[in-house]
């Protein structure tokens, strides 16, 4: 994506984004609603165009040969798309037979998918007869049965309870296996964290910063943190000392009998401090190790918690 | 596309079946009681007269039924999926247009069947080609809604002007009533009826059953002409300005 922007009159939805998405990769897109998360995905789908600036797909630019990149997405929308007097098996029958599948591949295909999302039983339903879970696994089994080289999904698992998202995060990680590019349009920080291997947080259009989850965490200064309980009281000095190491931000003490430490890259650190203090032959009672979730990077950029960024866009 | 135009369709069961009643209703409640209104010196069988028009204004009302559908998926964010698909903006909308007059075709076949069982006639040969050019008319009134439907954003709009077109277009042609009482209520209304699709269209499907007598325009080939006119126009239109108002985001 090379300074794609959308702005609707006066309002920009997304902001000059510019990001590249590696093969074989999930990257999640986080964001509030509102983000432009969505608005993202519909320019890369081809289905609105950008104000301003591109994308390529593969070798295919958006603007200029939207139809052959169509030909290698498959998307998954956030609302379910389908007509009420539709049923499952004639939406992923037909999605399959536009995206050109075979008679014969089809039989296969329809079934096995629809088996693997739990539809099969109630195939012939009409949708409007279908739960909300029920119509996003459809709307999945539409990505599943094409296999596209890249699968955008926006908010898969929204409104969905938790058999059903650990259902839908795990076909997407078995898309992700059998070669397909994911994009994870999602606001929920722990989804993002499990699935992407990379995350890109979005905040009012704008990219504030792409990596993968370890390295988001690892970005916050002291993000990570140790809490220790001593025996006896801490040696005196032992907070100048290991304040002199680098990767230590910061050490609160509230009793002479525990400390907590801030801490930047905690796994090469940790050992070092739990050498010192035997070193000084203090006993250590009992340790306990927290490390930033998404939602201290998601503050740590935007200044926000995501509830609170959710009630800005709002 | 095709395919899925024609089983959706087909998925309306109760406008299916209500349409139906009222064919068979117009048939034996206004058609039989309006040809006895009708002096037999002016029109000699005003009651097949009107059965013949009467499947045209059928195949146009099932025909102007796809644009309901675009609304209809707008609503439910289905058009953005139809649009995320790999096929082009040209097939698509094409598929919607044949698929629009394919469906409502099939669908006025029986009721086709019926006007031929009241009618009692038919010249088989002609009656091909009156075929066809039925086909022709209703892929251009497909075209035409889908036209209209992505020019005007509102579905109340839609309707009311469908509704507006039904009585300008259906009424002010020789569907219903023959040329010689159109001209007779104002010449100049007569002279528009003269070039309306839906006159060449029941022209020609009078003509394929053998009530060549009645017929407004006296040679069939400038029907068939109008109907190929109509159908190459609008399905143009539908095409190009489709493509124009759905490519980014212009449908919202």
């Amino acid at each position: 994506m090379q300074n794609l922007t959308k702005k609707y009159e006066k309002v920009t939805a997304v902001d000059h984004l510019t990001m590249d998405v590696e093969e074989g990769e999930i990257l999640g897109l986080l964001g509030p609603n509102g983000a432009g998360k969505t608005t993202t995905i519909l320019m890369l789908a081809t289905v609105i165009k950008p104000t301003e600036g591109t994308a390529f797909v593969g070798e295919y630019d958006i603007r200029k040969q939207p139809e052959k990149v169509r030909g290698m997405l498959g998307i998954a929308f956030q609302e379910p798309k389908m007509l009420w007097v539709s049923t499952p098996w004639d939406l992923i029958n037909w999605h399959a037979k536009v995206c050109g599948l075979s008679t014969e591949e089809r039989k296969g295909r329809v079934k096995e998918v629809l088996n693997a999302v739990e539809m099969w039983d109630a195939r012939r339903k009409n949708v409007s007869e279908l739960s909300g879970g029920m119509r996003k696994r459809v709307e999945m089994a539409k990505v599943l049965v094409q296999r596209p080289k890249i699968a955008i999904v926006d908010e898969p698992t929204a409104q969905i309870d938790i058999v059903g998202k650990h259902r839908i995060w795990n076909m997407l990680l078995e898309l992700r296996d059998e070669g397909s590019t994911i994009i994870l349009a999602t606001n929920e920080l722990y989804e993002a964290d499990q699935l992407s291997d990379r995350v890109g947080i979005l905040h009012r259009g704008r990219l504030l910063i792409c990596d993968t989850p370890k390295e988001l965490k690892d970005s916050i200064v002291g993000g990570d943190i140790m809490d220790l309980q001593f025996e006896k009281d801490a040696p005196l000095g032992i907070v100048d000392e290991l304040k002199t190491l680098r990767e230590v931000a910061d050490i609160t003490q509230l009793k002479p009998t525990s400390m907590r430490i801030y801490l930047n890259k905690v796994e090469e650190i940790v050992p070092r401090i739990m050498n010192l203090f035997a070193k000084k032959n203090v006993q250590i009672t009992s340790v306990r190790m927290s490390e930033p979730s998404l939602d201290d990077v998601f503050a740590h950029y935007t200044g926000l918690t995501i509830e609170e960024a959710q009630k800005d866009e709002e | 596309m095709i395919e899925r135009d024609v089983r959706l369709f087909f998925q309306y069961k109760f406008i299916i079946i209500l349409r139906a009643i009222w064919f068979v209703a117009q048939i034996v409640l206004f058609g039989l009681i309006a040809s006895n209104m009708m002096n037999v010196n002016v029109v000699k069988d005003y009651f097949r007269y009107y059965v013949a028009g009467l499947s045209v204004m059928t195949l146009y009302s099932a025909a102007i039924f796809i644009g309901f559908d675009i609304y209809e998926e707008a609503e439910h964010g289905v058009f953005e999926y139809l649009l995320s698909l790999p096929v082009s903006r040209r097939q698509l909308v094409l598929g919607r247009s044949i698929g629009g007059g394919l469906r409502s075709f099939i669908y006025v076949g029986p009721l086709i069947a019926i006007s031929l069982y009241v009618i009692g006639s038919l010249n088989p040969l002609q009656f091909l080609v009156s075929l066809l050019a039925l086909f022709l008319f209703s892929f251009g009134v497909s075209g035409f809604s889908i036209t209209l439907a992505v020019m005007i954003k509102s579905s109340d709009r839609f309707d009311i002007l469908m509704g507006v077109l039904d009585a300008l277009i259906v009424r002010l042609s020789t569907a219903m009533y023959p040329l010689v009482i159109v001209m007779k209520a104002n010449p100049a209304y007569g002279e528009l009826a003269t070039f309306n699709p839906v006159t060449f269209a029941a022209d020609l499907f009078r003509w394929g059953t053998g009530l060549e007598s009645i017929i407004t325009i006296s040679n069939p080939l400038l029907s068939l002409l109008g109907v190929v006119i109509f159908f190459g126009l609008f399905t143009y239109f539908g095409v190009v300005i489709y493509e124009r108002r759905i490519e980014g985001g212009g449908w919202r």
